[in-house]
């Protein structure tokens, strides 16, 4: 399946997406806990997909989101995000996110979303 | 859905983290100071707890999480003002917030019982506003040309979806990578702001071919009706390619037990490395030594290292005091300007728990006691505000902390007076009193809880208590204080209380160790200079009178001890008589048991490597 990194801010998140993550077949290669941090593991590891948290500190998931596009056209991002965000989202997708879970997260949705946007 | 225990306890630490980063950035949105900063972290860190709280079912957490959020994302925006009740309102969530994690640690399911009713008010303030967040501009559309034959698509998004507008948009977003959507019915603006129910049309040129287009408008939460007019069967995604395995992961969480287990585990090897090092100087084989000695190196680093994880910034105790200051000071009708300094300065977790509650103590006395009236203050022509500055900082191998207030300071004279009247001090005694001594009796059991606290400024309350727990932790107390000015509290800790350096010497032919931050020089005792001043023996060493120990009565009395060592604590001096000294090791100290009681002079035991059980000195209250 895929090779992902996951990038939220916090621990909690990060264990529950991945364990959704593994329970699903793929290989999380990699966690970021902001953007900045997001950005540089991305360059680093190059994985099919992350999962980018939108509300994080410093370098938040918007701008991660625009700076690895910038460097990687084909990188493919979908964002984790929770109702009331919707505009985020939006903005998100215009820069280049392929798309997005919905907090709180529910295993199915979030391997099915994953599993479309690795395979586009 | 996910198995709670697993995540609880990483849930309440985290959500802890992230309700202290609230109360924090709260206080300083109120105190002016770069307000953009705080209302993005409080508004960050709301919807991280909404996040996390909803993943977890806390629905009553959510809930009040989300109308925390709606308040700061008008803040945020400018269409509502940061006002006192606001403040105040925003406050009394963050305590229910806590009374949830605290309900929720120990295991239960926080209601809305509490919750409910906040959000009500949180809500009476956003509904003053329309909570809309300007849509951003919409990017130029693509200028190139449509090609390609032109499409009909009949979408229908999952009614379910939590975000139709969006899966729509991202639907005609990732057409428009593989074709021109020509248009959309209804409009696609409206489509994109989720106003259209059941299926939509989609007209699209592309040259990507039917399956292409299948298979993006078939993606999650969307089903692709018909294609050009033709009813779709379903359209399973092809796999994707498989990635190859690496992995890596930079932070782990550990449970505190299992640091400690693995201190336990350092501090036997340093035992046992003592034991080796003896066996090694009886036998004295050369090969044997040096194996040792690279043993000894990893065992000196892995225990350094050990240290280093257990430490943590006192930061995390410091945190929690501006809001115990700005309530104290609310209630007490005070103006406080409160300064934090050197919280990054490192601690022993162990101790950090111990020395929370004494600081909190002292820090609420400062205001309660310390700080004046505003009005007070004018009349005595300080300003109006008073100021309490927590600081931290590393002094050698120690960390300080101190809490300095401007206020009213303690009275001498008044300790004076109370002490003769409480029977503390006879009136001999009292009057010939240093002010220290008056001051250091805020530190006795029971001075002064009898009577009204602000009769000397009731800073003896409870201070005994505090004085008892920063020994406990090996540190010291003191306090300086100026009628008029201020007083100022000085802790002094070590910064962790397991392995330390001491000099084992011998009294009475037993051994005994000094802790080595303590011990100023070793010195010969030349009978002549030793000179009795009433019962006690005293030293002249070098035009330095020091009071002189024997401790016989802990150790028996030695023939030989001409020997001196002399020891220092909190800036005073004093020797004592050793018959020898044998050396310099590191040693890790064991606290004596509770069936032992306390012992004073002593603050613990330690096992060097010949498996001898030998007393720690506790200098603290021999000088």
């Amino acid at each position: 399946m895929g090779r992902i990194l996951i990038v939220d801010d916090t621990m909690f998140m990060r264990t529950l997406l991945k364990n959704i993550l593994f329970s699903g077949g793929h290989d999380i290669v990699g966690e970021a806990a902001d953007g900045a941090e997001a950005v540089a593991r991305y360059q680093e590891l190059k994985p099919d997909l992350v999962t980018m948290d939108v509300v994080m500190p410093k370098v938040n998931g918007i701008e991660a989101l625009k700076a690895i596009k910038a460097a990687d056209p084909g990188a493919k991002v979908i964002m984790c995000t929770a109702v009331g965000q919707e505009q985020m989202v939006k903005l998100a997708i215009r820069s280049g996110a392929r798309g997005y879970i919905v907090k709180p997260f529910q295993a199915p949705k979030v391997l099915e979303e994953v599993k479309n946007v690795l395979s586009a | 859905m996910i198995d709670e225990d697993v995540y609880r306890k990483l849930f309440v630490e985290e959500s802890r983290e992230n309700h202290e980063n609230i109360v924090r950035s709260l206080l300083l949105l109120e105190s002016g100071e770069d307000q953009q900063t705080a209302i993005d972290e409080i508004f960050r860190s709301a919807h991280t707890l909404k996040g996390m709280s909803a993943s977890m079912g806390f629905d009553a957490m959510e809930h009040l999480c989300h109308s925390m959020e709606d308040v700061f994302s008008l803040i945020r925006s400018g269409r509502c003002e940061v006002t006192v009740p606001l403040t105040d309102l925003l406050l009394t969530c963050t305590d229910a917030i806590e009374v949830m994690l605290d309900e929720i640690e120990a295991g239960g399911r926080p209601s809305d019982e509490v919750s409910g009713s906040l959000v009500q008010d949180l809500r009476a303030f956003t509904d003053e506003e329309v909570s809309h967040e300007p849509p951003p501009l919409h990017p130029t559309p693509d200028s190139e040309p449509a090609s390609g034959p032109v499409y009909t698509l009949s979408v229908a998004i999952d009614p379910a979806s939590a975000m139709k507008d969006v899966r729509a948009m991202l639907l005609l977003q990732n057409l428009d990578e593989i074709g021109t959507v020509l248009g959309t019915t209804p409009a696609r603006d409206l489509i994109e702001d989720g106003k259209f129910d059941g299926p939509f049309e989609i007209r699209i040129a592309s040259e990507a071919g039917e399956d292409a287009l299948r298979t993006v408008a078939s993606g999650p939460e969307t089903s692709l009706l018909s294609l050009s007019g033709v009813p779709e069967p379903g359209h399973p995604a092809p796999e994707p390619a498989r990635g190859e395995k690496s992995r890596e992961i930079k932070n782990i969480r550990v449970d505190i037990q299992r640091l400690d287990q693995m201190m336990n585990l350092v501090e036997d090897l340093v035992i046992n490395r003592g034991r080796l090092e003896q066996i090694a100087r009886k036998h004295g084989i050369k090969e044997f030594d040096e194996a040792l000695s690279m043993i000894g190196r990893s065992v000196s680093d892995l225990q350094n290292l050990m240290m280093g994880i257990r430490m943590m910034p006192l930061d995390r105790i410091f945190n929690r005091f501006p809001r115990v200051v700005r309530d104290v000071a609310a209630h007490d009708g005070k103006e406080v300007e409160f300064t934090i300094e050197g919280g990054e300065t490192e601690l022993d977790r162990g101790m950090m728990d111990g020395l929370s509650d004494p600081l909190l103590h002292i820090v609420r006395n400062a205001v309660n006691h310390g700080i004046e009236l505003p009005e007070v203050r004018e009349a005595a022509g300080k300003p109006r505000k008073g100021s309490i500055r927590l600081a931290a900082r590393r002094d050698r191998d120690n960390v300080i902390i101190e809490v300095a207030d401007d206020g009213a300071g303690i009275d001498p004279e008044r300790l004076r007076e109370k002490a003769v009247r409480q029977g503390t001090m006879t009136p001999e005694a009292a009057a010939v009193a240093t002010d220290e001594d008056l001051i250091n009796l805020l530190f006795e059991p029971g001075f002064s809880t009898t009577e009204a606290i602000t009769d000397i400024s009731g800073r003896g309350v409870g201070l005994d208590v505090v004085r008892k727990t920063i020994e406990s932790l090996k540190g010291t107390i003191e306090v300086e204080s100026e009628p008029g000015r201020g007083t100022v509290f000085e802790l002094m800790l070590p910064p962790t209380m397991a392995i330390i350096d001491v000099m084992m010497v011998q009294i009475n032919a037993r051994r005994c160790a000094i802790p080595i931050t303590n011990v100023v020089e070793v010195a010969l005792a030349r009978p002549e200079a030793i000179h009795r001043i009433g019962d006690a023996e005293t030293i002249l060493l070098r035009d330095e009178i020091l009071p002189m120990y024997r401790l016989e009565d802990m150790f028996g009395l030695s023939q030989r001890c001409d020997t001196l060592v002399v020891l220092q604590n909190s800036g005073r001096k004093c020797c004592i008589a050793v018959d020898t000294v044998d050396g310099q090791q590191e040693v890790v100290v064991k606290p004596l048991s509770r069936l032992a009681g306390s012992c004073r002079g002593i603050s613990g035991i330690t096992i060097p490597g010949d498996g001898e059980v030998v007393p720690v000195l506790d200098v603290n209250t021999i000088v």
